[in-house]
């Protein structure tokens, strides 16, 4: 029995070419998603330079639920604190600055504070430079 | 034609970011932003207060509580310690979830977080959110 030799072509097919093309552009348009990649950076304190905040010399800015605030157990704007904090600043630049969130304070107001402070420097033109926000189990730890 | 349409397959492969989590959540909007290191660890939160997390390599998956961070979080940081941590969570998430996690962070010794947010516009600034 004699098998019927096949002729090979020595080129590559490339008439489907164009076709994968564009099924990969589709592919690659409908799985691409222009993410959310930005955002506030907030530096941990390694053990080495965490000097223990003194309550008493520092600014406290507490969040409460709503997102009322209370800097120094005083009701403010969130526009007014920088304001309030600039003279401090200029008498003590690496014034330690306090944001406690309440518990069921929500993380947006949060993050309108720290916000706010990281701004200080195109707003006051000084820049909050010793800013933490303590872990309710660092309070419990350190705070008496 | 072809050539066109490889020019532009080579811009998207080249642009993809693949989300290695893809939790639906309202970022909170900042006015500071600055661009995320690539291969970041993602840990994003919930509404309701569910965390994924992922270690930028792979798809986030759901850890049952804050505790679990930790043990994520100090296994991110022995395989590289400059790693840097992505916290997607939801704007109206109660402090507590955000606290929980970033106390685990802080114990895992993770040296820098961002919080995955938004731009700030001026629409949104007078409608007061």
């Amino acid at each position: 029995m004699r098998f019927k030799r096949g002729t090979v072509s020595d080129e590559i097919p490339t008439a489907s070419m164009a076709d994968i093309a564009f099924l990969l552009i589709i592919y690659f348009m409908v799985t691409t998603t222009f993410a959310a990649t930005r955002g506030l950076d907030f530096s941990l304190p390694q053990e080495e330079d965490t000097p223990l905040v003194d309550k008493e010399e520092s600014v406290l800015i507490e969040i409460q639920p709503g997102g009322v605030l209370m800097v120094d157990n005083r009701p403010m704007e969130l526009s007014e604190v920088l304001d309030y904090l600039k003279p401090k600043l200029e008498r003590n630049p690496m014034k330690p600055v306090i944001i406690r969130p309440d518990e069921i304070a929500e993380y947006g107001y949060m993050v309108d504070v720290f916000d706010e402070l990281r701004q200080a420097k195109d707003k006051i033109g000084i820049e909050v430079k010793n800013v933490s926000i303590p872990t309710q189990r660092e309070i419990q730890m350190f705070w008496y | 034609m072809a050539d066109i349409a490889f020019l532009l397959i080579i811009f998207f492969m080249v642009t993809i970011n693949f989300e290695v989590d893809k939790t639906q959540v309202y970022l909170p909007k900042t006015e500071i932003r600055f661009e995320i290191p690539k291969k970041a660890a993602y840990i994003s939160i919930t509404e309701a207060g569910q965390i994924r997390v992922s270690s930028g390599e792979e798809i986030s998956v759901p850890v049952p509580g804050p505790e679990d961070v930790l043990s994520f979080a100090a296994g991110v940081v022995a395989a590289d310690p400059h790693k840097a941590f992505v916290l997607k969570a939801d704007n109206t998430v109660p402090y507590r979830y955000v606290d929980r996690v970033i106390d685990a962070l802080k114990q895992a010794k993770a040296e820098v977080i961002y919080l995955l947010s938004e731009q700030e516009t001026v629409e949104s600034t007078a409608s007061g959110g």
